[in-house]
């Protein structure tokens, strides 16, 4: 009889365990990274007694988590390369909007508006007024090669700041794992439950990837040891490598950049490993920092280059409009009272490609002084429009990327290669998303809590538990019989 | 049998939600601007086209106006080429009724005054001005290219235009080719051909001075054989002179100098003449390219208004049933209907 009670204790036992657990899901029902888990019981150890085998009720084994680690790894996996293109069409987006030239006026417009003013100056070359407008056009052109190249910059040192503080992000991350790893090794030894610091470490492994794809495999204590491709190994056990950011000068840099941020090992400073990394969203904007935006800063700074010179070589041929002094060997004098007759440079000459954009400006003579502004090729002819056409005509002349294409054309393609690269960052993302989504799925399918389930669940646990009151009941009317027999 | 969980679901909702919400935006932005395409990934191919019509059409308005100007100077020119003509064959018909010894010295002085104003007329003609230039003194356009004397103070430089790509027109006539016998005239030469710059260029290869060339070709028509250095002013006072002197055998000879000058004057208004004209066709091709570029640059750029609002019905609808299910799913579940 006593074994009745006994029996119907364990039923009650484990029923209640059961709701308990049904509970711990319904009320985790939208926690972030939570595993749905159940209740493990068997059938308790028979006994003999008397010759039979008899069974003692339920025990309760323990409570597991339903989870997959191969499609956690599979989740990460999307989860990175998703991060990856979505970091890079946002970016990619900015940059974009840069040269968008749809609605507004941008350089090419501007350019083309230079090179008419002088078409312009052409028809009247004694025209101050038309000088003051080429003048002004020129000022345009300039402020517009700043601003592009400018904004390239600032997109730049704005991905520097990104990295520095996702490493920052990263190495917390990383310290959290190495702090879960401890408590679950150690609440294991004491055959503990350990499904909720399991999902959480699940959790922050699935955060990291958002970072950079990493690998993970656990070690015989069930610690995770974390790797990234080409960086090492940044947790084991307890342990971690963290990241630090150092910053570089121009030319050790990997974006031809001053103070740009380099990501290093922490104990292998000298070693960067920014271009390391994979996947992700900092490999996504190290990407966009060191190849896209270098790749454009390099072309505008080629176009400023390239313009500034061909117009100074042509314009330097030419006379200033003032009335020169002829020498008796009949050459003009070389400088007057203000300043150099021929000669004069258009732009301040820009003495290497790098940085043309930013350090483009207008001579100083031409700033001073408009009648500096050469259109005659000869002295003392001031309708003599030759410079004026040879300056336009550098509109149509193919000077850049090796006299191969015209300024415009080499302009027009950087702006349809963004485009381009824009355009395929939007497909790439978009299918990442729909590869997340439904790699997001199949994970929550198996490891998402349903309401549905659980309220089931919990009528079926309610009524074991009835039941197995019930049996004590009957074992406690059974006592009651067999004690009212005596009176 | 799947399994569906509450975050399963959740996912999937929230993932149709914003691929139609996101469809939805990028149409009603389409719709709002009527364009097809309103940054460069829209359609990067279409895009850099568009951009590179706009400059093209850009350039060509710049052509317009450099065309409008070329033609103001070549009237005025060819304007100031047939009240020349005129001056001429009234000093001609003078000389011819002159060239007899039907008159007397008194009356020729009298017609000596007539011959002077003439004389002043073609001086001011000589110095006549577009704007700030003189048309007649080559590039020193701010000198005035004659002095009383009939002096010649210009250059025998050409202006040349652009006024349409690459093809330059020369806009102007020296003073010495109008007024001076034309081999004095300079020949006319691509305002480019200095440039070292353009030396290996594609354009300079062209035969960009269509125009400059046939014009030497009428140059050497007008070259006259008597070579003579005299000018305009020179016949003119001459004439003055030989009335004044009451010498018809000098205005005899001055007869054929004066057929000379009229021919290569009228010449010279040929060569005007079809310059404008090659100006006037560039200038309507120019006009007609303008509006195939504003048409292209339509089928690029602007939004299929049709297809546009249809597409926006389509994907209103599908909305509105998404949002539709989701009222199903996510507000009901078995707890509704457990009752006791």
């Amino acid at each position: 009889m006593a074994d009745l009670l006994g029996i119907g204790k364990t039923g009650l036992f484990a029923s209640k365990k059961s709701l308990e657990v049904t509970g711990h899901n319904l009320s985790n029902v939208n926690t972030e990274g939570y595993s749905r888990q159940r209740v493990m019981q068997s059938t308790a150890i028979p006994t003999a007694t008397g010759g039979f085998v008899q069974g003692t009720g339920v025990k309760v084994d323990g409570v597991t988590r339903f989870n997959d680690e191969f499609i956690d790894k599979r989740l990460n996996t999307a989860l990175a390369s998703s991060k990856y293109y979505d970091t890079r069409s946002e970016h990619l987006d900015q940059i974009e909007s840069i040269f968008n030239e749809v609605d507004n006026d941008g350089l090419n417009q501007i350019l083309n508006k230079f090179f008419n003013s002088f078409r312009e100056l052409a028809n009247q070359p004694e025209n101050e007024t038309i000088r003051s407008v080429v003048r002004d056009n020129a000022s345009l052109v300039v402020k517009d090669f700043r601003r592009i190249r400018d904004t390239l910059d600032a997109q730049a040192q704005n991905i520097d700041r990104k990295i520095a503080s996702t490493v920052e992000d990263v190495n917390q991350i990383l310290s959290h794992i190495a702090d879960l790893n401890g408590k679950i090794s150690n609440i294991e030894a004491q055959q503990g439950e350990t499904g909720d610091l399991r999902d959480q470490r699940d959790l922050a492994v699935k955060n990291l990837s958002e970072n950079f794809k990493v690998h993970t495999y656990t070690d015989e204590k069930n610690r995770f040891v974390i790797t990234a491709q080409g960086i090492g190994t940044l947790v084991t056990g307890l342990q971690t490598q963290p990241l630090a950011v150092i910053t570089k000068d121009k030319g050790n840099s990997s974006n031809n950049m001053n103070a740009s941020a380099e990501v290093v090992l922490r104990d292998r400073p000298s070693q960067p490993v920014t271009d390391k990394f994979q996947s992700g969203s900092l490999a996504s904007i190290i990407k966009v920092r060191n190849e896209d935006l270098r790749k454009l800063q390099d072309n505008i700074d080629g176009i400023a280059y390239q313009f500034t010179s061909s117009v100074n070589a042509i314009h330097r041929q030419g006379y200033v409009n003032r009335t020169l002094n002829i020498g008796p060997d009949g050459t003009p004098s070389l400088a007057d009272a203000k300043g150099l007759t021929t000669g004069i440079d258009f732009f301040v000459q820009p003495l290497e490609k790098d940085g043309a954009a930013s350090n483009i400006d207008l001579s100083v003579a031409v700033k001073d002084d408009l009648s500096n502004i050469a259109a005659a090729m000869a002295p003392n002819a001031p309708g003599d429009n030759r410079v004026a056409i040879g300056i336009s005509q550098i509109q149509h002349e193919r000077i850049a990327g090796e006299g191969s294409i015209t300024l415009e054309e080499k302009y027009l393609q950087s702006i349809g290669n963004i485009g381009l690269e824009t355009g395929k960052a939007h497909l790439d993302a978009e299918q990442a998303n729909g590869i997340l989504a439904q790699t997001t799925s199949i994970r929550e399918r198996l490891t998402g809590v349903s309401i549905d389930e659980e309220t089931a669940n919990m009528v079926r646990f309610q009524h074991a538990y009835e039941a197995s009151a019930k049996m004590m009941q009957a074992a406690d009317e059974m006592f009651k019989t067999v004690l009212e027999l005596k009176r | 049998m799947t399994r569906v969980s509450e975050n399963s679901s959740t996912a999937a909702l929230k993932y149709a939600l914003n691929k139609s919400k996101a469809k939805m935006e990028d149409l009603q932005r389409k719709g709002s601007t009527l364009k097809a395409i309103t940054k460069p990934s829209d359609n990067p191919v279409s895009n850099v086209e568009a951009m590179a019509l706009t400059s093209s059409s850009n350039d060509n308005v710049q052509y317009l106006k450099n065309s409008e100007f070329a033609l103001l100077s070549l009237n005025v020119t060819e304007k100031s080429l047939e009240e020349l003509t005129d001056i001429i064959s009234k000093a001609k018909e003078i000389a011819i009724a002159q060239s007899s010894d039907f008159f007397n010295g008194d009356i020729r002085k009298n017609i000596a005054n007539e011959v002077q104003q003439l004389y002043n007329q073609a001086l001011a003609i000589s110095n006549k001005k577009v704007g700030l230039k003189h048309i007649f003194s080559g590039t020193s356009t701010l000198t005035t290219p004659f002095d009383s004397n009939g002096k010649y103070k210009g250059d025998s430089e050409h202006v040349s235009l652009e006024v349409s790509r690459n093809f330059f027109v020369p806009i102007n006539l020296t003073g010495e080719e109008v007024f001076f016998s034309a081999e004095d005239g300079g020949t006319i030469e691509n305002p480019l051909q200095k440039f070292e710059q353009f030396d290996k260029s594609t354009i300079s290869n062209l035969n960009r001075d269509v125009a400059s060339k046939s014009d030497d070709e009428a140059d050497g028509d007008t070259t006259n054989p008597f070579k003579s250095r005299d000018n305009i002013f020179a016949q003119l006072a001459g004439l003055t002179n030989a009335l004044e002197s009451n010498d018809p055998k000098m205005i005899q000879g001055l007869l054929e100098k004066f057929d000379n000058s009229i021919s290569r004057l009228i010449t010279l208004r040929t060569r005007i003449g079809s310059l404008s004209n090659s100006v006037e066709s560039a200038k309507s091709t120019l006009e007609s390219e303008n509006i195939d570029h504003a048409s292209r640059k339509s089928a690029l750029l602007d939004a299929d208004v049709v297809d546009l609002f249809s597409d926006i019905n389509k994907q209103q609808a599908i909305l509105k049933t998404t949002y539709q299910s989701t009222q199903g799913v996510m507000n009901q579940t078995l707890m509704d209907f457990l009752h006791r």
